[in-house]
């Protein structure tokens, strides 16, 4: 039972993210370091508090590009801190596109889509197109057109980094998008509790009191298969991060839905933090695989290949 | 298997050891096995194949595991029940059927019943030969548990118990009862409860099987006409009933979710096969719900084994595996019809028995909404 320490973890990280922001977040937490030790479950730990913090304080960092960077070190030649890889996301105008998270710090970005071989282009010569949306994030897109400086990765060391880049990535959005829904939790309560009608804290009634059980239920159900994400590690059943990603970007849409609902028209209004944490969960869902498009995929999966991922046995195993 | 000399440790005890020597004892296809794994609308033939299962792996030491050797058990933690159960469900047994209350009651009565009693008890229920019930719920009682009727009046050498229990599951087919009555006051609700072990073939004793819904009889109505009970059955302590009951509920809603849920996965699996590609994102959103079970229980198991219960959270565990549950079967309805109106074959009567006990599962162990207060005051942290 890890409960205390990745509490801990958490507070050191939302005191940092409230602190100061971008890259000088990473710098406060000495976070790079960690990931000289992701083989270690108490770093990793570590490492994804970071992401959860930023949901909750609606901070914004490049650490998604610099840790799914990571896989790809070996396979560029280049140093941890002068590469981000960006995230693909697809867009029914125009197919894969990339997205970078954060200030795009470093000299290097790795953008190794779907369809497409692998390719290492200077930061100074894309472009980079905000995308202007609510959420406090820093988004934008890597367009490639007329870019001289791409040169392709060997594709058998794409090959072998994407693996785990995607899934480091996606686990990262899980826990950005849980600690988002967590806010928008956190926020509903606060008004439920202080807003009264018919006499009444609206807290008190029980079609409030449920939506909320059920929102605090959608986020319990995110962390308990994200911790088993950062304690399997590697040894995670097949496609684990993809079922982790998916269950992130349901659940994280609905618990705002029902927070949506008890907040009410305040809820609605710009007054209220609550759309910026609506809405970073809705771009952490389109990242890497949306909820809808990674469930219809495993759902696929299953029934063709009848594949057992054997996710219980997993679990059981690892605590052996 | 031996059980093992005093002085040797029993390299069984490490769960890896015991993982795969148990694996390789179900790849010999025992009978008793293949007759559990196969699908039957028939009840009571169920709950003898499950009968006969359970004696051979309690011979073979399997189910003894897990359970402490002053009760008959040969050690080791829930997590050896766990990896035995994972690997029945993955091996095709179709439900734990009455054995559940293995895990719901069982523990509690370990933990808080008098060694004397319950040691000789348990071992009988491991193997099989003698099955329990859980008294809970009465006409009067069943969201409001602390307004329970059943008396208890203290007599010479014990507690003579009077009243009606409903909904006391597996009661047609038990020999004991865990039943919780009054011992205090009316006012003084959850603080004047004891739960005593009551021996259902007692004089006074009467169990009606109830037709469900489902066409299965698991459920009955329970009357206690005068019946004494021998001090000694008592578990806890005399007005400590309500903690013994927290202590079942936290098995009930919290460990029993990983139980059972490897049955759901392995039904759904069986039918995946027959799918269309329009249904794809509903059978990935079930794996989603099965995979929420998988961790929020398998947190539980291991609160458990060490030795402390997992409170109110117990109620998230519930939900998940209610909303699982109901997903499974939305799905299995959805690519097979004949579960409605369907062929006579007693795998789809099996199949439409499951069904339509999915659609009940929100009321058993607590309500949904019982369950959503619990989370809304305790988890969420509302007034």
């Amino acid at each position: 039972v890890t409960g205390d320490r990745d509490d801990e973890f958490l507070a050191v990280a939302r005191e940092a993210v409230r602190a100061a922001r971008g890259d000088d977040v990473l710098t406060a937490l000495g976070w790079r370091d960690l990931l000289d030790d992701l083989h270690d479950p108490e770093t990793r730990a570590a490492t994804f508090a970071l992401f959860r913090a930023q949901g909750r304080e609606l901070g914004t960092s490049p650490a998604l590009g610099i840790l799914m960077a990571e896989p790809y070190l070996t396979a560029t030649g280049l140093t941890r801190g002068s590469v981000l890889a960006a995230a693909a996301r697809h867009s029914r105008r125009g197919g894969w596109r990339a997205l970078l998270v954060g200030d795009a710090c470093c000299e290097h970005v790795v953008v190794d889509l779907p369809e497409a071989p692998a390719l290492l282009v200077e930061t100074a010569d894309v472009e980079l197109v905000p995308i202007d949306v609510p959420g406090r994030v820093v988004l934008h897109e890597v367009v490639l057109d007329g870019c001289r400086s791409a040169r392709p990765i060997d594709e058998r060391a794409a090959r072998q980094a994407r693996p785990r880049s995607w899934a480091l990535g996606r686990t990262a959005c899980a826990f950005e998008i849980l600690g988002a829904a967590e806010g928008a939790v956190a926020l509903a309560r606060d008004h439920a509790v202080a807003r009264a009608q018919f006499g009444h804290p609206i807290a008190t009634f029980q079609a409030v009191r449920h939506l909320l059980a059920w929102a605090g239920t959608d986020c319990a159900a995110v962390q308990a298969v994200a911790e088993q994400a950062v304690a399997l590690d590697d040894a995670a059943p097949s496609r684990h991060d993809e079922i982790l990603k998916a269950l992130a970007g349901r659940n994280g849409r609905r618990a705002c839905e029902r927070t949506l609902q008890v907040l009410g028209g305040i809820g609605f209004t710009a007054e209220l933090d609550h759309h910026h944490l609506h809405s970073r969960i809705l771009a952490l869902d389109a990242l890497l695989g949306s909820a809808a498009s990674l469930a219809r995929d495993l759902g696929t999966s299953l029934r063709t290949e009848r594949r057992d991922p054997r996710i219980a046995e997993t679990y059981l195993g690892a605590h052996r | 298997m031996l059980s093992p000399s005093p002085t040797a440790v029993d390299p069984l005890l490490d769960l890896s050891a015991y993982a795969t020597a148990f694996e390789a004892w179900l790849a010999t296809r025992p009978p008793v096995l293949r007759a559990a794994a196969t699908p039957t609308p028939d009840f009571a033939a169920r709950v003898d194949t499950m009968a006969a299962l359970m004696s051979a792996l309690f011979d073979g030491g399997w189910a003894r595991y897990g359970w402490p050797t002053t009760h008959g058990g040969l050690g080791g933690s829930i997590v050896h029940r766990a990896t035995m159960w994972e690997a029945l469900a993955r091996h095709g047994v179709r439900g734990m059927a009455l054995f559940e209350h293995l895990e719901i009651l069982a523990p509690a009565l370990v933990a808080l019943g008098r060694p004397e009693v319950v040691g000789p008890l348990l071992p009988r229920f491991l193997a099989g030969e003698q099955t329990w019930a859980q008294g809970f719920s009465e006409p009067e009682a069943g969201s409001d548990l602390a307004a329970l009727r059943t008396r208890a009046t203290a007599a010479d050498g014990g507690y003579v118990v009077s009243g009606r229990k409903i909904w006391t599951s597996w009661a047609a087919y038990a020999r004991w009862c865990l039943v919780l009555a009054r011992t205090g006051s009316t006012e003084s609700r959850h603080r004047g409860l004891t739960a005593f072990v009551v021996d259902l073939r007692d004089p006074g004793v009467e169990v009606r099987a109830i037709e469900q819904a489902n066409g299965t009889d698991e459920l009955s109505e329970v009357t206690f006409d005068d019946v004494f009970v021998p001090q000694e059955r008592i578990v806890g302590t005399v007005d400590g009933g309500w903690a013994v009951a927290m202590h079942i509920l936290s098995h009930e809603r919290g460990t029993f979710a990983w139980f059972r849920h490897l049955f759901l996965y392995q039904h759904l699996l069986e039918q995946v096969g027959d799918g269309d590609p329009s249904g794809d994102r509903d059978l990935g959103e079930v794996l989603l719900d099965l995979a929420a079970v998988s961790a929020t229980s398998v947190g539980g198991l291991h609160v458990h084994a060490a030795g402390a219960i997992l409170g109110p959270r117990a109620a998230i565990t519930k939900l998940l595996l209610c909303e699982a549950e109901q997903r499974s079967y939305d799905w299995i309805h959805r690519i097979d019809g004949d579960l409605a109106a369907g062929v006579q074959h007693p795998e789809v009567a099996a199949l439409r028995q499951e069904y339509v006990f999915s659609r009940i599962v929100t009321v058993y162990g607590g309500s949904q909404q019982m369950q959503l207060e619990t989370i809304a005051k305790h988890v969420v942290g509302l007034p």
